[in-house]
Parts: C-alpha cells; sequence; structure tokens
C-alpha cells in the first residue's frame, strides 16, 4: 500500500474531497470543522465543491426513496388473505404444464413409440437400438472422436476455471497454457500394443500382429493372427484369424468365425459365433447366435433379446434372454430366466435345466437332458405383502440417508437453496412436473440425433438421480416444518433424515403410496430446478467488480493539502 | 430515520410481541416498500430482493421480542435488513474478492468541483438508479446505508466490518465508482440519442 500523500493528486491549498465529505457529513470535530467553514468561506472553489458534494448526496437519497417499482405480488402475497386469494394461479400453472405435457406425449411421444414398436424396436430394446444401431449414428469411431474432442474441452475449461482466478497477467497466462501444451505433446508410453484407427481396417491373412490390437472403426476386419487381445469399438466386427487372448468389443455387429483362444466379451446388437472359442462367452445384445458349427471350451453368460444355441458349449449355460433356444450340445447345467425357453430335438444338455419364466417351457421329445427341466413360473404378488419387501424398504431407507449426507455435506449451500425453494410449493410442483417430464423428453430427443446422444444421456443420468436427490430436499423440508428452520449444517442433515424417514414410510402405504412419491419427486425436482434457475442468476450487475476487504485509507483524512 | 410518512409503530410492535396476527400484518404493511426498496437497491437482482425481504420479515418475526422500544423501529428494521444483505452479498462474493484488489488500490482524483457540479445537476433520479445496479458490492451497500437509510458511520463500519475511520473513504470510493458509471450511462444515452 503507497503512502497516502503519493496517491491523492491535489490542487495547493484546497480543501481535499474527504475532508468536504467528513465535513458535509458532520464527521468532523468541531475545531477542524470551523476551519473548513472558514476556508470555505473564502474559497470560491471549495465552496463548489461542498455544495457539489452536498447536492450528490441529496441526489443519492432521492434517487434510491423514490418508489420506481411496485410491491411485488409475491412480497403482498405474504399476508394470508392475499395469499390465499393467490392459490389459484399455482393451479393454473400446474393444470396447464400437465395438459401441456400431456399434449406432447400424445402427440409426439407416443406415435414415435408406435413406429418403432412396428419397426421390431420394442422398448425394451430402447438402449441396444440407442447404443448400437447404425441406422441412428456413424459408429463408434465417430463416438470416440466426439469422447476425445468433449474431454478436451471439459480439461481445457476445468484448467480455466482454476487459473482464472490465480492468473491475471498474461506473461503468466501464457505460461500455464506453454505447460498445458506441452504435457499433452508429450509421447505416451509404449507399450507392447498396437493402437488402429480409419473407416475401415483389415489384418490381412498373412499379417501377424504381436501384442494386444485396439481398433476403432467403421468395419474392421481380422483375417491374419494377432498375439494378444483384441479391443474393438467399431460397427462391424469380423474376426476370422487367430486370435490367442480374448475380444472384446463394442458393435453393432460381431461375427467371430475364426479361433479364438481366451474368451469373447462384447456388448452388441448381433453376435454370431461360428468358428471355436477356447474359454467362455459374455454377451450383452439383442441377438446372440451360436451356430451349429461352433464351439465354445468354456460356459455361455447371456443377456440378450432372443438366444440360439445350435453348436456347442462345453460348460454351463446362464441366459436373461426373452427367447432362449437350444439345439446344440451344453457339457454343464443350463439356468435360464426370461419370457420363452424351447429344447429343439437335436439338443443335449449334461447337467440339470432350471428355467424360470411365465410359460412352461417347450421341450422336444428327442431332446437328450441330464434331468428334466425344473420349471419355476414368475408370478407378481402384492409386494408388500412379502417380508422381503419390509427389509429392501429398510435398506434402501439407509442407502438414502447416505446419499443425502454425502450431497448435503458436498454441497451445503445448494442443498439450503433447494430446501428453501421447496417452501415454495406451487412454483415447485408446476416447474416439477415440466422439467420432471420434460428432460427426460429432451434426452430422448437428444439421444436420437448423431451429436446429442453424449448429451442426451448424460441428461438422462443427470435427471435420473435428480429422482432421488429430489427426496432427499423435499425429506429436508418435512423435516424443517417438524423440527424448526435451522441454518447450520449437521442440524440441517438430522432434519433431513427424520424428513425422508418419515416420508419413506408414507410411500409404504398401499395405493396411495406410489402417487405420494410421484407428488414428492415432481415437488423435489421443482425445488431443485428453482434453486438451479436462482444460482445460474447474475450475482453481481456488470460493470465495476466488487470491493475487496479490508478498504485501505487510499484518501487522507483531514487538512489541508500543501502543493 | 424512518420508513417515508410512518411514525413509529409502538402499539402495533407491541400487539404483534403478543401474538396478534393484525397487528403483525399492520407492520408488514407499513415496512414491506420501505424494506423491499432497501433490498432492491443493496442486492443485485429483484428475485433476491424480493427473496430477501421475505426472510427480513420472517427473522423479524421471531426476533420482535430483542427490539429494545426505546429505541427507534425503523432503526432498527434497517440495522436488521442491511445486516442481512450484507450477509447475502459477502457469501456471494467470496470468490471475487481477489479479482478487485487492483481496484482496491487505484489512487482517487480530485474532481473538478465546476465540473461536479454541473454533473449532478444534469442526472436525473433513474439514471442514478442506473448507475447504483453497476456499482460493486461493498460500494453500493455503503451508499444505501448511509444514503437511503441514513445509518451513522458507526453503524456502517459495524455492517461491513471496516474500521470506522475507513467508513469516510469507503463512501468516497463508492461515490467515484458512481459517478464513472454516471458517466458510461451517460455515454449510453448520449449514444442512443444519436
Amino acid at each position: 500500500m503507497s503512502e497516502p500523500e503519493d496517491e491523492v493528486k491535489l490542487p495547493a491549498r484546497h480543501l481535499d474531497e474527504m475532508t468536504c465529505l467528513l465535513y458535509i457529513d458532520r464527521q468532523l470535530d468541531r475545531a477542524r470543522g470551523l476551519e473548513v467553514s472558514a476556508h470555505a468561506a473564502d474559497c470560491a472553489n471549495c465552496r463548489t465543491l461542498l455544495r457539489a458534494l452536498e447536492r450528490e448526496s441529496r441526489l443519492m437519497t432521492r434517487s434510491m426513496l423514490e418508489e420506481d417499482e411496485p410491491l411485488p405480488s409475491r412480497l403482498a402475497a405474504f399476508q394470508e388473505q392475499a395469499r390465499k386469494s393467490m392459490q389459484w394461479i399455482w393451479g393454473l400453472v400446474f393444470g396447464l404444464a400437465a395438459t401441456g405435457v400431456y399434449a406432447l406425449y400424445e402427440g409426439y411421444v407416443q406415435p414415435w413409440q408406435q413406429k418403432l414398436d412396428e419397426a421390431g424396436f420394442g422398448g425394451s430394446n430402447l438402449l441396444s437400438l440407442m447404443i448400437f444401431q447404425g441406422a441412428f449414428w456413424k459408429g463408434w469411431q465417430s463416438m470416440l472422436t466426439l469422447i476425445e474432442v468433449l474431454a478436451l474441452v471439459t480439461v481445457g475449461l476445468f484448467c480455466a476455471a482454476y487459473f482464472r482466478r490465480r492468473i491475471r497477467r498474461g506473461s503468466a497466462l501464457a505460461l500455464v497454457v506453454a505447460g498445458l501444451c506441452g504435457a499433452f505433446a508429450v509421447p505416451a508410453p509404449v507399450a507392447a500394443s498396437e493402437l488402429r484407427h480409419a473407416d475401415t481396417i483389415t489384418i490381412a491373412k498373412s499379417e501377424k500382429i504381436k501384442g494386444d490390437l485396439f481398433v476403432t472403426a467403421g468395419r474392421c476386419r481380422i483375417d491374419g493372427d494377432v498375439d494378444g487381445d483384441v479391443f474393438a469399438f467399431c460397427q462391424a466386427v469380423d474376426v476370422n484369424g487367430h486370435v490367442t487372448g480374448d475380444v472384446i468389443g463394442f458393435a453393432q455387429s460381431i461375427h467371430v468365425s475364426g479361433v479364438v483362444d481366451g474368451n469373447i466379451r462384447v456388448g452388441c446388437n448381433n453376435l454370431t459365433l461360428s468358428g471355436t472359442l477356447g474359454k467362455n462367452v459374455l454377451a450383452f445384445g439383442d441377438s446372440l447366435r451360436i451356430d451349429s458349427d461352433a464351439k465354445a471350451g468354456g460356459s455361455a453368460t447371456v443377456f440378450g433379446g432372443t438366444t440360439s444355441i445350435d453348436g456347442t458349449v462345453g460348460r454351463d449355460i446362464l441366459s436373461f434372454a426373452g427367447l432362449l433356444s437350444i439345439n446344440g450340445a451344453v457339457g454343464g447345467n443350463l439356468k435360464a430366466k426370461g419370457e420363452t425357453l424351447a429344447i429343439g430335438p437335436t439338443a443335449k444338455i449334461q447337467g440339470s435345466s432350471e428355467f424360470e419364466g411365465k410359460k412352461a417351457p417347450e421341450v422336444a421329445a428327442e431332446a437328450k437332458l441330464g434331468s428334466p427341466v425344473k420349471f419355476t413360473k414368475t408370478e407378481r404378488k402384492p409386494e408388500y405383502r412379502s417380508g422381503h419387501y419390509y427389509v429392501w424398504q429398510v435398506i434402501w431407507g439407509a442407502a438414502f440417508v447416505l446419499f443425502g449426507l454425502v450431497l448435503f455435506v458436498l454441497m451445503p449451500e445448494f442443498s439450503r437453496q433447494a430446501t428453501r425453494s421447496a417452501e415454495r410449493i406451487g412454483a415447485s410442483l408446476g416447474l416439477g412436473v415440466l422439467v420432471g417430464c420434460g428432460l427426460p423428453i429432451a434426452a430422448l430427443i437428444a439421444c436420437v440425433t448423431v451429436v446429442g446422444l453424449f448429451l442426451g444421456l448424460s441428461t438422462f443420468f443427470l435427471w435420473y438421480a435428480s429422482l432421488y436427490f429430489a427426496q432427499i430436499i423435499v425429506g429436508a423440508l418435512l423435516g424443517q416444518w417438524l423440527m424448526g428452520r435451522t441454518d447450520e449444517l449437521w442440524p440441517r442433515i438430522g432434519r433431513m433424515i427424520v424428513g425422508l424417514l418419515l416420508a419413506r414410510l408414507c410411500f409404504l402405504i398401499p395405493h396411495v403410496g406410489g402417487w405420494l412419491k410421484f407428488g414428492v419427486i415432481i415437488w423435489g425436482i421443482g425445488a431443485i430446478s428453482l434453486a438451479l434457475y436462482r444460482r445460474m442468476q447474475p450475482v453481481v450487475a456488470a460493470g465495476i467488480p466488487p470491493m475487496a476487504s479490508p478498504m485501505p485509507p487510499a484518501a487522507p483524512i483531514g487538512g489541508m493539502q500543501p502543493a | 430515520m424512518s420508513a417515508p410518512g410512518i411514525s413509529e409503530p409502538t402499539e402495533a410492535i407491541a400487539k404483534a410481541r403478543a401474538g396478534d396476527p393484525e397487528a403483525w400484518g399492520t407492520l408488514f404493511h407499513d415496512y414491506a416498500p420501505a424494506m423491499f426498496r432497501f433490498c432492491r437497491r443493496a442486492l443485485p437482482t429483484r428475485e433476491d430482493a424480493e427473496d430477501a425481504t421475505m426472510e427480513i420479515f420472517i427473522k423479524l418475526r421471531r426476533n420482535l421480542g430483542q427490539y429494545d422500544s426505546t429505541r427507534s423501529f425503523s432503526a432498527w428494521l434497517y440495522k436488521v435488513a442491511a445486516n442481512h444483505c450484507w450477509d447475502i452479498l459477502r457469501r456471494r462474493k467470496v470468490r471475487q474478492d481477489k479479482e478487485t484488489e487492483d481496484v482496491e488500490n487505484v489512487p482517487l482524483e480530485h474532481p473538478d468541483p465546476s465540473a461536479l457540479d454541473k454533473m449532478i445537476e444534469e442526472r436525473s433520479s433513474d439514471e442514478v438508479r442506473k448507475a447504483l445496479e453497476k456499482l460493486g458490492a461493498r460500494a453500493r451497500m455503503a451508499l444505501v446505508m448511509r444514503y437511503y437509510s441514513d445509518m451513522s458511520y458507526d453503524e456502517i463500519a459495524d455492517e461491513l466490518g471496516v474500521r470506522r475511520q475507513f467508513v469516510g473513504v469507503v463512501l468516497l470510493r463508492a461515490r467515484h465508482e458512481l459517478r464513472k458509471a454516471l458517466e458510461g450511462t451517460a455515454a449510453l444515452t448520449a449514444g442512443g440519442r444519436a
């Protein structure tokens, strides 16, 4: 901090502005005040300054006192009588929002759903449709490019946010940017692996790759040998050669007609195995087929829409498939859960067979089974009649409390604001209907476009998380109503726990509980949205930034200044 | 120091303390506009001011028992309001403090009295309010406390957490900021006319 004398530029032998201000604000002692009066009587310049400052004070007072805005209706509604008369507005908002969402569903979502159903993509296959169908996006290559760009942008934004408040000089900023560029430019450590990235990749029959192979491409064909694992992120993968390790892939279709010594672990729309597999297959997909001339040495674990096993599986089969059809040989046990199980005449199952589903399995008389199929029919009975239901409710309650605890500790200010927003019940419910129903629709629309897939899925996951957060916020408000308001963190957490457990108890009420839960979720989502909206409002008006503390005495107090 | 046109509401306070909702309604009715205006001048957005006014009255209802009836009710009310608004601003501006150090150290130019007098003569209340919105949190808060609610230097020092002898500096710097903002407003107006 520099000396005051250096800071103020004054003409010779006039009153400084600070003295004048203290004089008109009557903050000078009597003797000093008389000195200023005497000087002002003789000095026209200082008299003008005193008058200007006084007029400035009056102008400010007048400007601030003027009633330029009427009292907001929300404040007028603070009085009980007025508040009652305003209730219908929220009812109207709520009704309009619900009508809007219903119209949106009837007009856009339902027709789309019907079209998708007609095209063979039922609701259960929607994830598969979004992630693996090439009709809606170009494939993993473009996806990876998008993820790379997003990752870099995210890193850039983090760096900018982190260094923004620490760096104000251009040279320092340049140093940081140069450092980051240098860090990105450092070559990656050399590994015994090969990375290929192109539209179409073909490993020729004569080609031999030592080590693991990482492939991102539109189409990948492996006719040669890979002495290691294959990691493929492609639209279509064909393995016709020999892979000594595992095949791990995400693709629209994967076809293995060659030899894989290790395992196959894939997530895809169609998997066809017609070659030889040394170990196990684990597959998530819509359609999975093990051809009649295919051999899998280990077990098969499949999660899919339609699974057909015509070849040989050396060990057990564990299946969670809509339709499972077996016409091949199974060396171990069969355990399946799904809609339908069909065991054909050429099937041979050495171990036991268990099936849990809605319909009894269709077993051909010629099929050779180690033991008859043990069938358990899936029955739906009211959940609340079983003891397990209550055990799970306790576990869920504890999980909620833990989740709430973490959120309140990590985001104390935001959770406080969200709880406060929840006090505005009408606004929260209205906004909750819009956001709670509109956000997943928006996410879905984003998902079916190429560019918006990442954004859409992120939005969807955020929305899903908010379903839980919403209950915590409303729980916190209920606790506050029961135990009184507080601004301290731990008492607020205590109130949140009490309110949350109470709300979850109410959710257990048969028939009504579900609706209560729905209402609470809508209410909470609205409160969160309201708090987020408030948070995004400008903090301080543009222009001069706010002052920091403490304020240094940059201008001197008292006395005429020498030239 | 009182809300314009309102004498001390001794009777209403006594009744409100005794839990009379009518008396509480009267107090709210009489003081809410002045409180809202105070918050509107001190806080950045209208929504903030609405929220703050509600919260101040909730606080007031809870703490009415602490009011010393030998003192001015309006003065006490403004003190509560100033405290609340400054709390809000202080919480928000923690992250901005580092950015403002340079502004703090800029030396103040001695004004040309005639030019200053002329500028004040030409400015309207509306322009001053717009300029006020452009000020930093501390500057705006200081001006509002001093020139809206007529708080003393001691009270301002108390609220802002600065030493008493710095209050003059805070106010003077705030005036300089306001003049700068007024010049900007004038330039905009001139540009708009052109």
